[in-house]
């Protein structure tokens, strides 16, 4: 069950990805690190053990050349709105849903590590801090002030920057507003994006980018069969692209391939 | 029930066993065990004042405009600036963290300065004894004293060459190839054909490319499935090598000549090759970008007729009068080998790596003296006598030469944002001391001849506005392009760079044998240069990028040599030797091994050297 107090907008934030925009930078990766103080990775980490709120995949159509064809895919957490997977598995508490942003959060406070929440997710967007949180010497003076590292032991993931949102709702509170205006509040990832690839809005507004995203025939979420109504909306003109939001038809490579 | 002993104890035993089965006791063990291992714990972020400060990133030559958010003067993060008209907003992986460069493991902060002032005067000393005919002179006449400037267009640049200028044998040097001093206007081009350059990969101001994108076909003749090659519009699979062949192919396709050699080291067919041309010339403006290994490609967009228009001579911003009686502009290359007693290496500001072979030649045979200047372990501080430790972005003051991608000069600084450590130096002024110049206002001099020049227009970031530099005074006009600003010349009359000869190029048809593979260096984004702690999120966290130290194979070949996925490897070519780990990749084509451009692999591997893989 989600937490039951009631706000006075309820919004339900979201995001728009342009899989033919994204260029693979990890602009959008190393932006999301920065801005949520996560550590670089220790010398023994690996794709499966280190820390990336956003990673970016590359994905292929499964041909060989010439008719091969490959798409980079930034993936976070999908902020799933009904049946919250990982919600409903934590023990601890640990995970809940904001109802006045509709947005997952982990509160590594009260997270005993378990791990049943990364079991849980469908989309392996969750994270364990397998060593010490640690920078070179001298670099924690880079840290972002508005987000607390997290300890080792702890899970985390994709929060869309909720650090912003509180510092957005600040300037709208000494502004006198009672709301958020649409681009006041901007994820890290998405401000980064050099190619424009990521949007971020709020679904309730029909006019923002994922609600538009959202009833377009191009689009597509990841899993949808699974009813968790994931809030990130994937868009490319490729049908095979498209066919990645559901494992069962999408292509798989033959041979394993980097990135 | 009656409260009998019996039952208490009974009640108790049964409370404990259940306490197991919730989550207190384990909260409780995970909570002692956080304490115990996360000592002295966790860092406590500062807190400030936060503001934002403007400037420009120098990691590259794109120069992006930067918005740098700061808590108590610290930078804690780094975004483009929405609305500059070249940068567009966007800035790169590195860019994002490049605020994180003075905390790289292993930062130069200490180094032998004064012997290094030292070093410099008594070369320049007898330089200028010895080509005077002085007796005693300890140097031959025909020795000389050069920097190596390895990212020339900066008024350091002309400090150096200043310096040189005044010395009798100075020289002042650049590894640019035939194609500086002239840019592209990728807004007036209809089709590029790149030879292997990271067109959407770091390459230019990726802002400005990715926001044209639309407006051009991109063709990729590349080996390897690389960024640019996967989202490329039509990629070209050709043989490790054979750019040059293909741009040869080309240009005889265009003579109405025979293409039949270079379909046999590309791979291509005839018609592939004819149909190419036939489509840059049809489908123009068109532009074809050379990648690292065939810079003399530039001379194929005289053929297609894209010289003039999507390829055009650049104008320099102004300089001072004063500062034109100097030292010419001298290509590595073109320096006789065995003539350089003392070589001054500026890699203050990452540049083009330049093979330390390639260098080495040049220098004289016995005891020649190497300065580097450096901030970074990595480079050059492996082969020189003395290293000098200066700072880096954003500590430094200095400015950033005209990106690749833009036809219009422009002037802008990068402003420090944090103080840079004590024991550093400025290398252009450090260097112009020695000899006897005084150039310790060298930038402000330059801004105020462009001022005085009167042409172009002032972008201030903080505020999104443009004037004609006209208008502003010169000390507005410097204090804007310290609070974050770019003077950007205004549009000239449009003309071709001069005429380039197209080399004759002896393509080597592709062959692999089981020991004996193609090496392909991975030249995206500042890949020589050092980066932020934190690129391990798309190297070693995500396999986004290869790594450092790192080579691709395919299967196939990991298989023929024995080693397999993560397993530790010896890359061997003729130059030497360097340990990789060995990452399995399906998309490297067999018999190619696919690196990240260190300097240590740049300094083993030519253009398409050859290699061989040995396990660990």
């Amino acid at each position: 069950m989600i937490s039951e107090r009631k706000p006075a907008k309820i919004c339900r934030y979201g995001m728009a990805v342009d899989i033919d925009k994204c260029t693979g930078c990890g602009a959008c990766m190393i932006a999301c690190a920065v801005e949520n103080n996560v550590p670089p990775g220790n010398p023994d980490a690996t794709d499966l053990t280190g820390i990336t709120w956003l990673r970016v995949f590359k994905v292929d159509n499964g041909e060989e050349y010439p008719r091969k064809e490959s798409v980079y895919f930034p993936m976070m957490c999908q902020q799933c709105g009904v049946e919250t997977p990982c919600y409903l598995v934590c023990p601890q508490q640990a995970v809940d849903v904001d109802p006045a942003t509709g947005i997952v959060f982990q509160m590594p406070e009260r997270c005993l590590g378990c791990r049943y929440c990364m079991a849980a997710c469908p989309y392996h967007s969750r994270y364990f801090n397998w060593w010490d949180p640690k920078w070179p010497a001298g670099m924690e003076k880079t840290l972002n002030p508005d987000v607390a590292p997290r300890m080792r032991g702890v899970v985390e993931k994709c929060n869309y920057c909720h650090g912003r949102w509180h510092a957005a709702r600040q300037r709208a509170a000494e502004a006198g507003e009672t709301e958020i205006s649409p681009g006041d509040y901007v994820p890290a990832c998405v401000e980064a994006c050099p190619a424009g690839a990521i949007q971020f809005g709020d679904l309730n507004d029909p006019t923002s980018a994922p609600a538009i995203a959202a009833k377009d025939p191009e689009s597509f979420r990841l899993l949808v069969k699974l009813g968790t109504d994931p809030k990130v909306y994937y868009h490319s003109k490729r049908e095979w692209a498209r066919r990645i939001g559901d494992p069962s038809q999408a292509p798989s490579p033959k041979e394993p391939s980097r990135g | 029930m009656r409260n009998t002993r019996r039952n208490v104890l009974k009640f108790i035993g049964g409370a404990a066993a259940g306490a197991v089965l919730t989550p207190v006791p384990w909260r409780l063990i995970t909570d002692t065990a956080l304490l115990s291992e996360n000592w002295p714990g966790v860092p406590r972020p500062l807190r400030g004042e936060v503001s934002a400060r403007y400037t420009n990133c120098s990691v590259c030559n794109a120069g992006c405009a930067v918005r740098a958010r700061c808590v108590g003067g610290q930078p804690v993060s780094l975004a483009g600036v929405k609305g500059h008209p070249l940068s567009r907003g966007g800035l790169c992986a590195v860019g994002v963290a490049a605020h994180q460069l003075p905390y790289c493991a292993g930062r130069l902060t200490q180094g032998p300065v004064e012997a290094a002032a030292g070093v410099i005067a008594r070369a320049a000393a007898n330089c200028n004894a010895a080509t005077a005919g002085t007796p005693g002179a300890v140097c031959n006449p025909t020795e000389s004293i050069a920097v190596l400037d390895l990212r020339p267009g900066r008024t350091a640049s002309w400090t150096y060459r200043r310096a040189m200028g005044a010395v009798r044998n100075g020289l002042y040097l650049t590894a640019a190839g035939p194609f500086s001093g002239a840019a592209v206007d990728l807004s007036k081009t209809h089709t590029v054909l790149s030879l292997g350059a990271p067109v959407l990969d770091g390459w230019g101001t990726p802002g400005n490319v990715l926001a044209t994108r639309a407006n051009f076909r991109l063709i990729q003749a590349e080996a390897i499935e690389s960024r640019t090659a996967s989202l490329a519009d039509l990629w070209l699979r050709i043989q490790p090598g054979s750019a040059s062949a293909l741009a040869m192919g080309i240009a005889a396709a265009l003579k109405k000549g025979s293409v039949a050699d270079g379909a046999a080291a590309t791979g291509l067919t005839e018609r592939q090759i004819t149909d190419l041309a036939a489509d840059l010339t049809q489908h123009g403006p068109a532009l074809v970008l050379p990648g690292y290994d065939c810079p003399g490609a530039w001379a194929l967009n005289q053929l297609t007729g894209g010289w003039g228009e999507a390829v055009v001579a650049r104008r320099e911003a102004p300089v001072p009068e004063q500062w034109k009686n100097c030292a010419p502009v001298t290509g590595l290359e073109s320096v006789p080998d065995g003539s350089i007693r003392t070589l001054i290496i500026d890699e203050s500001a990452p540049g083009d790596y330049v093979p330390w072979g390639a260098i080495r030649r040049k220098l004289v045979a016995d005891n020649p003296v190497v300065i580097a200047f450096a901030w970074s372990p990595d480079g050059y501080r492996r082969h020189a006598l003395l290293t000098v430790p200066t700072a880096v972005y954003p500590e430094t003051l200095e400015d950033i030469p005209a990106a690749i991608d833009s036809p219009a000069p422009v002037f802008r600084l990068a402003a420090p944002l944090i103080a840079a450590p004590a024991g550093v130096v400025n290398p252009p002024e450090f260097v112009a001391k020695a000899v006897g110049i005084d150039a310790t206002n060298a930038l402000r001099e330059r801004a105020d001849a462009i001022r005085k020049a009167g042409r172009g227009v002032l972008i201030t970031y903080a505020d999104g506005r443009t004037r004609p530099v006209a208008q502003v005074t010169p000390e507005d006009f410097w204090k804007a392009l310290n609070e974050g600003a770019c003077w950007m010349d205004t549009e000239s009359r449009r003309t071709a760079p001069p005429a380039m000869d197209l080399p004759v190029l002896d393509a080597q048809p592709f062959e692999h044998t089981r020991m004996s593979f193609a090496v392909l260096a991975e030249t995206a984004t500042a890949a020589a240069a050092p980066v932020s702690p934190l690129m391990t999120k798309l190297d070693r966290e995500s396999n986004l990028r290869l790594g450092r130290s790192r080579a691709a194979l395919h299967p196939e070949t990991a298989r023929s040599c024995g080693t397999a996925d993560g397993r530790r490897a010896m890359l061997e070519t003729a130059l030497g030797k360097c340990p990789i780990e060995v990452v399995v990749d399906a998309s490297v084509p067999p018999g190619v091994v696919q690196v990240a451009a260190s300097p240590e692999v740049i300094d083993i591997c030519g253009a398409s050297a050859r290699a061989r893989v040995a396990p660990l």
